[in-house]
């Protein structure tokens, strides 16, 4: 059964008790950030610091419209950084969606980073291995919702079966297109294959304004490297090999010098 | 005067220094390359001390690759250009392979063959050097050139290792006594004479053995 997280961005009062709960729980030290004259906590996720509250400053009607979001790991179905990494094992795609990092098998090459179309995981200066987001794989491995859920006081944040998250979403974008917001619609990019990390927006046609790309994707390098390139040095290495082999048998070595006559 | 008593010095002390420092730090790079390029081969990092091992040494080994082979380029560059024999030496390739040796132009102190093989390894060592950098450090490198250098790596690799494959078979099996020249650094007049009539040339006029 696949899970996901649904995040109604119009319902985000910034509070950040979800960036709270995430350091608790994940028994994180928060480092200070650098202040660069916003309220948003830091300006970009952190290898120690997994959910941030972006507070996205867009101008709208001739006025400052605050667009909250949740700025995470998407835990996608076709996972751009899993397909890039080179590590078995490193990473792992759960039963129920989850993308997670294994760091006893990660080798910190950072290929996850240069995979990930959302910019998430980041790289640790001091282990060397990379971090993100884990879905609080260790609470809904026992049936628990992740620590940001629990902790949401507007009901921004609501975790549950995928399908049942998309219902909801769906429900709540016809609301706000009753109340006027005609460009409501919900953020599900399917480049990725479907993220299991849900937004309501309630302006979808510009998720750029919301810190999100359009239409992320799986980069096409990425899979050129993972899938024809393989063949094309698997093919390369084996003719060649081989190749050198058959030329022995059937041609031998060159002549040799004649030993020992004078010119 | 006996061919075989007479040592024509083909390689000196430095040059099989560089060619072995080469060789060495090519074969660590490309295990433990062939581990991180592949699932089927990660095996291969293991013996290396395991992946996180050589996600920081494979890039100090391709350094030090980049490096013997600008010394290389360096010492080489000049004797490898290909002049016309050269050009009508490749056309005829197909007869080299088929040791029809006496078909083909004369060659010097390199045969067009070796000379290719030189500028083909400067050329993907360039690749592998500029691409290798950029993924070494993947936060401080635009994504642009990240992406680009996920793909020119592995494919620059793939035409390095083939291009060495080659050599290597050249130098242990096809050719008799190549090793000698870079192991030891001589060769015997019949074998300069044979392979490079007109570097044997040369090294006759500069000689009074006959």
């Amino acid at each position: 059964m696949l899970v996901a997280k649904l995040i109604d961005t119009t319902l985000c009062i910034g509070c950040k008790a979800c960036e709270v709960a995430c350091q608790e729980w994940n028994d994180q030290e928060y480092t200070l950030g650098t202040f660069d004259g916003s309220y948003q906590t830091m300006p970009d996720l952190a290898p120690n610091f997994w959910n941030l509250i972006k507070f996205n400053e867009v101008e709208r009607d001739g006025g400052l419209s605050w667009l909250m979001s949740k700025y995470q790991c998407m835990h996608c179905a076709d996972a751009g950084c899993l397909a890039a990494c080179p590590a078995p094992g490193a990473i792992v795609q759960l039963a129920n969606g989850t993308v997670d990092f294994v760091h006893d098998n990660c080798i910190g090459c950072g290929y996850c980073i240069t995979g990930c179309p959302f910019d998430v995981p980041k790289l640790s200066a001091t282990s060397k291995k990379v971090y993100k987001c884990t879905l609080c794989s260790d609470r809904t491995a026992v049936g628990l919702e992740p620590s940001c859920i629990k902790t949401c006081p507007t009901n921004c944040l609501t975790f549950g079966e995928r399908d049942e998250m998309i219902r909801v979403a769906d429900i709540r974008t016809r609301e706000l297109k009753a109340d006027g917001f005609k460009d409501a619609g919900v953020y599900n990019p399917q480049g990725v294959g479907g993220t299991n990390v849900i937004y309501v927006l309630n302006d979808a046609s510009k998720p750029e304004q919301y810190g999100l790309p359009k239409d992320p994707v799986i980069p096409w390098t990425v899979q050129l490297w993972k899938g024809p390139l393989k063949m094309l040095g698997t093919v390369v290495f084996l003719g060649t090999i081989l190749g050198a082999f058959f030329h022995f048998v059937i041609y031998g070595p060159q002549r040799e010098e004649s030993p020992d006559e004078v010119e | 005067m006996k061919s075989s008593e007479v040592r024509v010095e083909r390689f000196d002390a430095y040059e099989r220094v560089m060619h072995w420092m080469a060789a060495l730090s090519f074969v660590y790079a490309t295990l433990t390359g062939l581990a991180l390029w592949t699932p089927v081969l990660y095996w291969l990092a293991a013996p290396f001390g395991g992946g996180f091992v050589i996600r920081g040494t494979h890039p100090w080994s391709g350094v030090l690759f980049s490096a013997t082979i600008g010394w290389m380029f360096l010492r080489w560059a000049k004797t490898m250009g290909l002049d016309a024999d050269d050009r009508a030496w490749l056309a005829k390739m197909d007869k080299y392979a088929t040791h029809q040796h006496d078909t083909l132009p004369e060659s010097g102190k390199f045969n067009a063959g070796q000379k290719m093989l030189f500028w083909s390894q400067v050329a993907t060592a360039v690749l592998l050097f500029v691409s290798g950098i950029v993924l070494w450090f993947p936060e401080s490198m635009p994504r642009s050139l990240r992406l680009a250098s996920i793909a020119l790596h592995p494919l620059a690799a793939i035409g390095s290792i083939a291009g060495i494959l080659v050599h290597i078979y050249m130098g242990i099996a096809s050719v008799p006594r190549s090793m000698r020249a870079m192991l030891q650094g001589w060769v015997t007049p019949n074998w300069a004479r044979l392979h490079h009539p007109k570097w044997y040339r040369e090294w006759r006029d500069s000689t009074n053995i006959r």
